[in-house]
């Protein structure tokens, strides 16, 4: 067994350090060389709208029940605690804000690592333990611009429509709840939503919220599955820490986009 | 065109590492033009490395890899990409592309790199898979086909461009007697009705050895030996020798370097 | 084709994520493409603003006319300077209006209210209302109501 001596346990702290340093670069080079390197692909629009397709199409059926659901908790949650002050009109504004600021970018982003992150991870790890991409490479295509290139664009564009529609059933979840089942009054639920929600402030903040993250998430994912061990285990580490990393992301960009947009109330 | 055009492929000096293990320590390699060249060698001697240097998907520590008269680690990205358009690399596992079918893995590389219309992509597919004998499979999806089809579709993509080399990596591995017997007639029917240069990474010795023109033995990081499979046999290189006839103990232990067997058993944790 | 299906489906998506954003917009935050007045700006000094905040709605007779667009301390007079974006169309405001900071309810957020004066004059881009009546501060309020008390009883 190795001793551990101040200066062996300094030095596992350095070594952690350089390989930090060292994933960070090559995950930045990699991003680059896939969006902005020279050498497009022919028949690039065509392979994007497959990845719209299976990242964004099929990650529509969780986005939406989920937004469903917590529409509808949030105003059951709302209307118990706001009815003890006599302001459960109030509900609206509190759903619609909640979903628009906090819940919609974040949950989309925890549900779309999970639901597409993993699956692009693993699928390009597969493609890489089976030989694929270094195969792409010997016919001479560039699997970064092939492969890579419109699996990132479609998690780009798909994550932001799918907060968007996330808060929009939400907030129908919500009205469901408060209005046809709770009786609050219908036209004090809208107005009030409509007096406090502001369109720049709370609906442009919350889709650049899901903006950031679809950049980090699907950064991660790919990346993870381009970069993983070419092994079964490999392939399953590299699913895991994408969906640790990407949460971890998404829930920390949170918190420091929250207090730059919404801290100085 | 400094390399010798006898030569398709030349390893000058080539100093390869993996973090701070060398792989290969100054290797020289000349590979001549239209032959079937093997690479033998025992199992994690870097055969599978080396036919990544040659097609530039791993970049020497050091020296220089000529392939048709172009030094593969000096050339930009886009180069080489267009390089590797005369290469064609048939992968130990087939690497053929999941979402699609037979056709259009064959089609893909003639998609990518030409403008032809659909008719003639088709009659090219038709005859490269007609090569391989499995033009009746064009339909099938690959999870369908067995290894030995998968690795002849595989080999029939590897051929779509006509590429002036090409490298099998491992391709006796894990086949039936029949299936190997089709890829040794293939290997050398293409070689010499297509003019190419082969380079066959292999540890089957037998196959290997029954369509090889010339053969590199490799280990440790170095050529142990080189010559037409007959001489080789005859190596006054034990090391050679062992691996060529297949003997379990030599100067390759049979034992993984360890202790002392007392120390281990009677000794001291 | 299952090409076709696949575009289709795409499409949906990307139509379904820009309709979302507009039924967010329309619905959910009451903006609505015709009510994008062009607004002018209007001063008012409070000596206490307390609970006012940026994005109140500024109304009139109960309508919404406008909203607090910034507040600040004006240094010389010591008292809340608060700037008001007010509709352009609402463009007949007499200069001896009132500006009063009033809560919705008992509990409520604050927003300003404006009554109307009766000068010919009228209020011009970045002119200021003078006649203003600051938030009712609670603690205030309780203060002066138990000073009364003491007072009467010590008669």
């Amino acid at each position: 067994m190795r001793r551990k001596t101040l200066i062996g346990r300094v030095r596992l702290v350095g070594r952690a350090a350089i390989d930090v340093v060292q994933v960070l670069g090559r995950s930045s080079l990699f991003l680059l060389h896939a969006l902005f390197g020279r050498g497009g692909i022919a028949g690039g629009f065509q392979l994007l709208v497959q990845q719209l397709y299976s990242v964004g199409v099929l990650s529509l059926p969780i986005i939406i029940v989920s937004g469903v659901f917590i529409g509808g908790v949030l105003a059951l949650q709302g209307f118990s605690i706001l009815t003890q002050y006599g302001s459960e009109q109030a509900v609206g504004q509190m759903v619609a804000l909640t979903l628009l600021r906090e819940l919609g970018p974040v949950v989309t982003g925890l549900l779309f690592a999970g639901r597409a992150g993993s699956a692009l991870t693993a699928e390009i790890g597969n493609m890489k333990s089976t030989e694929q991409l270094s195969s792409l490479e010997m016919i001479g295509v560039d699997p970064l611009k092939y492969i890579a290139a419109p699996r990132l664009w479609a998690g780009f564009i798909s994550l932001p429509l799918l907060a968007l529609m996330f808060s929009v059933v939400g907030v129908w979840g919500g009205s469901w709840v408060a209005v046809d089942w709770l009786g609050v009054y219908e036209g004090s639920f809208w107005s009030n939503m409509q007096n406090s929600v502001s369109f720049t402030d709370d609906v442009l903040n919350g889709l650049i919220k899901s903006v950031v993250f679809a950049f980090v998430v699907t950064w991660i994912a790919v990346f993870q599955g381009y970069d993983c061990d070419p092994t079964s285990e490999g392939i399953s580490r590299a699913t895991t820490r994408t969906v640790v990393y990407a949460s971890l992301a998404v829930l920390g960009l949170d918190f420091i986009m929250t207090a730059l947009m919404f801290g100085d109330f | 065109m400094t390399a010798d055009n006898a030569y398709a492929v030349e390893l000058k000096g080539v100093t390869f590492k993996r973090g701070t293990r060398s792989i290969f320590e100054n290797v020289d390699i000349r590979i001549p033009r239209g032959k079937v060249t093997g690479i033998m060698g025992p199992s994690g001697s870097g055969k599978t490395t080396l036919l990544r240097l040659m097609g530039a998907q791993l970049r020497p520590a050091a020296g220089e890899v000529w392939v048709n008269g172009q030094n593969l680690p000096q050339l930009s990205r886009s180069d080489l990409f267009d390089a590797r358009k005369n290469m064609g690399v048939l992968f130990q596992s087939g690497a053929l592309f999941t979402d699609l079918d037979v056709f259009e893995n064959v089609a893909f590389p003639l998609r990518v790199h030409t403008d032809l219309p659909e008719e003639m992509v088709r009659d090219i597919v038709l005859m490269k898979l007609q090569a391989v004998g499995l033009r009746g499979a064009i339909e099938l999806m690959p999870d369908e086909l067995s290894g030995g089809m998968k690795r002849r579709v595989a080999l029939a993509r590897a051929i779509a461009m006509d590429p002036q080399i090409l490298m099998y990596d491992e391709p006796f591995v894990g086949q039936d007697p029949i299936a190997m017997g089709v890829l040794v007639r293939l290997i050398r029917l293409l070689n010499d009705a297509l003019g190419i240069t082969s380079i066959v990474v292999s540890h089957d010795l037998a196959e290997t050895s029954s369509i090889a023109d010339y053969v590199y033995v490799v280990g440790d990081g170095q050529v142990l030996g080189q010559g037409a499979p007959a001489e080789l046999k005859d190596s006054d290189n034990p090391r050679i020798r062992q691996f060529m006839k297949g003997q379990p103990d030599g100067p390759v232990p049979f034992h993984f370097s360890a202790p002392p067997l007392g120390a281990d058993f009677l000794g001291k944790r | 084709m299952q090409n076709r299906t696949l575009e289709v489906g795409v499409g949906l998506f990307v139509l379904a994520g820009i309709l979302a954003l507009v039924l967010l917009a329309l619905r959910v935050s009451g903006l609505s493409p015709a009510s994008h007045h062009d607004t002018y700006k209007l001063y008012a000094n409070f000596d206490n603003i307390a609970g006012l905040t940026v994005r109140a709605k500024v109304t009139l007779a109960g309508v919404t006319i406008g909203k607090v667009a910034a507040i600040d301390l004006d240094r010389d007079s010591f008292t809340g300077r608060v700037t008001m974006e007010v509709d352009k169309h609402v463009d007949n405001l007499p200069t001896d209006s009132t500006a009063s900071i009033l809560t919705a309810g008992l509990l409520g957020e604050k927003y300003i209210g404006i009554s109307v004066g009766g000068d010919s004059a009228l209020l011009k881009d970045g002119g200021t209302i003078h006649d203003t009546q600051s938030s009712l501060v609670l603690e205030d309020l309780i203060g002066k109501f138990l000073l009364n008390s003491v007072g009467k009883d010590a008669k």
